[in-house]
């Protein structure tokens, strides 16, 4: 009897090693994401999530590191700074997360980013445009298109039609929009566009009557708009009430990039233009099945922020592979070696982990509630 | 001694929890000190306001060391204390609710427009000073003052004061100073708690400040109870960990926090603690 | 252009004087501030959206009964929340924390249920033809917000000075006490009054929904930080006042914005209205304030 349980000992303690070997191949590769998932940003993160959900499902088909799958976790910042420190330290301290993808809002970016960073992993923003992101830390990367590249793309169309005076308008109490607004006069400058005069709003406002009859008065040939799909709406449908016609083009900024803005503008919108690096037809090679994939999923049309999180999601995975282990510090210099192409288009990382490239933006306009290419 | 790797990790991975815990304390004891002596002022976040900006920009601009920071922003908020009490104090409480919404307000734009502040951006890059002694320290010192100062007849005169306030006027206690005073502690808490977490998070913003931190505040307090100091920091400690044990849920903070107060005022004016302090008799029965 | 942004002021003024209405009624009969009446003003322009989109009516009925569905719903919460603190001490303490509170339970579950996004009216509800005079343009919306708040504001008046109702709410909110004892159901009134209120902030919810053609759960949260600055500048209780110093704030706010800086525009009704606390602070017409509890 105790010759048996010896053996049977001795072959526990011989095939325990072997089991654990098997089963840390099979452990899954532990990512992080934080969204916004609730409260008035929702729209965004709700987005992201389903574009960084959708590319998991493909990727785990095969899995990364020879056959282990990623296992994403994700936290609700709610659009709450403090919610958003808490859930990073969560996810590094308590689910040993080896990379985080977001947060969503450039703020949040700002609040996570030297703690992540302190910490030494890779977090990937997709949605968070304004400048300085990247200066935070050599572990913060993001994939989305600062402002910076995407804003003077527009104005070049709007002077290719001959617009050579600007109105610009901004929310200034919201980071992104004061960044862009930023952005966009700078631009406006260096396109030798006049800048007639510059007015300011609050994102909550409903109210734009003042602003818009002293621009009315100035008879500029475009008025630029730097702020969140809300404002930007309320903007538009009362600018038409003032009698702002044809004859004036309108610009928007990223956050004009929205098909809320058809939605709560309607007629009003048309005729806006404004960039984007990416649009529902837009002809790369992944991005019609991307796109019936997603319709597929979730019965609805993907965003611009569903496809960067898609496009994020699947850059995370290559750079996991190419570095060979579920390790930080070889996951982010992996990152800095990324050379994709994705529905965005090609992307690769500048030395300062920003986008590469603005090749792919494309200047849009809005008509009858949808986006299509501008001319 | 070091301490073991896993209770370093889970100090790690709670620090902001932990740190916030110590922060809505004085919070919510400041908003006791008003309620206490039988006012409503929602210019708790406010304060606070004034305390993380002064404090950030004397860390970042003056360059001063954290412990002459700490003080230092102080003497905004009782500044402003000060301005928006004394004009408001022989009206009705309303008015100072009221004034102190606006307070909020009028700040918020200020952060807004003047580019020293940031702006929009707000403040980045705060180095980080506030340590968890710090933290909970002053914290204790705050209930502990303001325990023993409960337990004396100040303690009684603003007891009389919440209760009856012309009763208490008719008895020789002079009203108006008392709530000043209380005015004035209730912002220096305030302030010292947004310097504290100016330097815990390393990024304030202009929009923190305003009317919904100020309501989650009253909560801490109508939830804990008056009665003495360590009710309303029990309050604020259980709404402060609430939100980490039902993560699942969706964000019903704010909604919970209304419930609470609608519930509290209705049916527990005196909160979940609400015991009374016992003070050293004068005479015959106190 | 000053000709227009005149016009502009005013207009705004008429949408902040239709909102304080209700709210200062509700102050100065019953002592409440009514923190919950930002949600009856959204909840009114919900309810005209429903029928509007979902029913085909029109505005002249979906005003109406958006008015009267927000002021069932009035009575209903006041009723609910309010009687309990009638005889407190603090009452009007109390009464600001309990609204409060209520308030934003409210708004959370709206939000939860209709979701955060920005509605419109069906397209071709109003005319949307404006009228142009002298450079000044002003659109059918608008007109109507203007007609409608002198008409309420009228038909206020009228109810207080002329009617049995108004001069039992007069006694009420003069002395509940002795209105009681001279016969006068002060329960019954004060549901009459939060149902005026109600119905009130419901209209004004639908007419100025219609002029921004913006719909949302928190769309009273905005106008209540403005509504506090009207009542508090115009003396509470006062709806002449009301109506006065909404046109005045409007007007003001316009011009800032107009012709000083636009980043300004929030600030000044702030500063308007710690200005007005610091030097008099019973507003244009209210009762002189004397030292309360």
């Amino acid at each position: 009897m105790q010759r048996r349980s010896l053996g049977l000992l001795a072959a526990a303690f011989i095939a325990a090693p072997l089991l654990s070997a098997t089963s840390a191949q099979a452990q899954p590769v532990p990512v992080g994401a934080i969204e916004i998932l609730s409260g008035p940003a929702a729209a965004y993160g709700i987005a992201i999530k389903a574009g960084l959900e959708l590319a998991l499902d493909e990727i785990n088909q095969k899995g990364v590191l020879g056959g282990r799958k990623i296992a994403l976790t994700v936290e609700d910042s709610a659009g709450n700074k403090d919610q958003a420190i808490n859930a990073a330290r969560k996810l590094i301290g308590r689910d040993k997360v080896i990379a985080i993808i977001g947060p969503t809002l450039s703020n949040e970016m700002f609040a996570v980013g030297p703690v992540t960073n302190e910490r030494r992993v890779p977090t990937l923003g997709t949605s968070t445009t304004a400048s300085g992101i990247t200066d935070i830390g050599q572990y913060i990367f993001r994939t989305s298109l600062p402002e910076s590249d995407v804003i003077p793309v527009t104005l070049k169309t709007a002077t290719a039609r001959g617009v050579k005076t600007i109105a610009l308008m901004y929310a200034n109490d919201d980071a992104f929009s004061k960044s862009g607004f930023d952005v966009m006069k700078a631009a406006a400058e260096k396109a030798g566009l006049n800048i007639v005069t510059i007015e300011s709003f609050g994102s909550k406002d409903a109210d734009f009557s003042a602003q818009l009859t002293k621009i009315k008065s100035l008879k500029p040939d475009a008025v630029g708009i730097s702020a969140l799909v809300e404002p930007v709406s309320g903007v538009l449908l009362q600018a038409r009430q003032l009698g702002f016609g044809k004859e004036t083009l309108f610009i928007g900024g990223n956050g004009s990039n929205s098909p809320k803005l058809g939605a709560i503008a309607g007629a009003a919108a048309d005729g806006l233009i404004v960039g984007s690096p990416w649009f529902i037809a837009k002809e790369t090679d992944g991005n019609p099945a991307f796109v019936a994939a997603f319709r597929a999923k979730y019965s609805k049309d993907p965003d611009q922020f569903a496809a960067q999180a898609y496009d994020a999601m699947k850059i995370m995975a290559a750079a996991i592979d190419r570095a060979g282990a579920a390790d930080s510090e070889k996951v982010t210099a992996a990152l800095a070696k990324t050379d994709f192409k994705g529905v965005m288009g090609p992307f690769q990382f500048t030395d300062h982990r920003d986008p590469a490239t603005a090749a792919g933006v494309v200047v849009l306009t809005m008509q009858d509630g949808k986006f299509g290419i501008a001319k | 001694m070091s301490m073991p790797v896993w209770l370093d990790d889970v100090l790690w991975t709670y620090q902001t929890l932990i740190h916030d815990l110590g922060i809505n304390g004085l919070l919510a004891l400041s908003m006791y000190v008003v309620l206490a002596a039988g006012q409503l002022s929602l210019g708790q976040a406010a304060f606070m306001g004034l305390g993380a900006y002064s404090g950030a920009l004397l860390t970042m601009k003056a360059g001063l060391p954290f412990w002459l920071v700490l003080p230092g922003s102080c003497v905004a908020p009782v500044v402003f204390a000060l301005a928006i009490g004394v004009p408001t104090l022989r009206l009705s409480g309303v008015y100072l609710a009221i004034a102190t919404i606006g307070l909020g307000e009028v700040l918020r734009s200020v952060y807004l427009n003047v580019d020293y502040v940031g702006g929009a951006l707000g403040l980045n890059g705060i180095p980080e000073r506030a340590e968890t002694w710090m933290i909970f320290g002053l914290l204790g010192l705050a209930t502990a003052g303001l325990f023993l100062v409960g337990r004396s007849r100040f303690g009684r005169a603003m007891e009389a004061m919440r209760e009856d306030a012309m009763a208490a006027s008719a008895m020789g206690i002079n009203v108006a100073r008392y709530h000043l005073m209380a005015l004035v502690t209730s912002a220096v808490l305030a302030g010292l708690s947004g310097c504290l977490a100016a330097h815990e998070s390393s990024f304030i913003g202009p929009n923190e400040y305003g009317f919904e931190p100020a309501v989650t505040i009253l909560s801490f307090a109508l939830l804990g109870g008056i009665g003495n100091p360590f009710a309303p920091v029990a309050g604020a400690w259980f709404l402060t960990l609430l939100p980490e044990l039902m993560r699942d849920l969706p964000d019903i903070r704010l909604a919970l926090n209304g419930v609470i107060i609608v519930l509290a005022v209705l049916f527990l004016p005196r909160g979940l603690l609400g015991w009374r302090m016992k003070r050293a008799a004068v005479g015959r029965g106190a | 252009m000053l000709a227009q942004q005149l016009v502009n002021g005013v207009l705004l003024g008429a949408t902040y004087a239709l909102f304080a209405l209700g709210f200062t009624l509700m102050f100065g009969v019953l002592r409440v501030i009514n923190l919950t009446y930002g949600f009856y003003f959204s909840a009114g322009a919900f309810i005209a959206l429903a029928l509007t989109t979902h029913v085909g009516l029109g505005v002249a009925l979906a005003l109406p009964m958006g008015a009267i569905g927000a002021g069932l719903i009035a009575v209903a919460l006041d009723s609910l929340l309010l009687p309990r603190l009638r005889h407190r001490r603090s009452a009007e303490l109390d009464s600001l924390m309990v609204t409060l509170g209520a308030v934003l339970a409210l708004y959370a579950a709206m939000t939860a249920w209709l979701g955060p996004d920005i509605r419109r009216f069906p397209p071709g509800l109003i005319g949307a033809e404006a009228w142009e005079w002298l450079g000044v343009r002003v659109t059918q919306a608008q007109v109507l917000i203007l007609v409608a708040s002198f008409v309420l504001v009228s038909l206020l008046i009228a109810l207080m000075s002329f009617t049995r109702l108004g001069l039992a709410i007069r006694a009420v909110a003069e002395k509940p006490d002795a209105a009681g004892l001279m016969g006068i159901n002060v329960a019954r009134t004060s549901r009459v009054v939060s149902f005026l209120s109600g119905a009130l902030a419901g209209a004004g919810g639908v007419l100025i929904g219609l002029n921004f053609n913006a719909i949302q759960p928190y769309m009273g949260e905005s106008m209540m930080l403005r509504g506090f600055v009207v009542i508090i500048v115009g003396g509470m209780g006062d709806s002449r006042g009301a109506l006065i110093a909404g046109l005045m704030l409007g007007v003001i706010e316009v011009l800032t914005a107009g012709y000083v800086a636009s980043g300004l525009k929030e600030a000044v009704a702030f500063a308007i209205l710690v200005a007005v606390l610091w030097t008099r602070p019973q507003g244009l017409f209210g009762r002189a304030v004397g030292q309360r509890a």
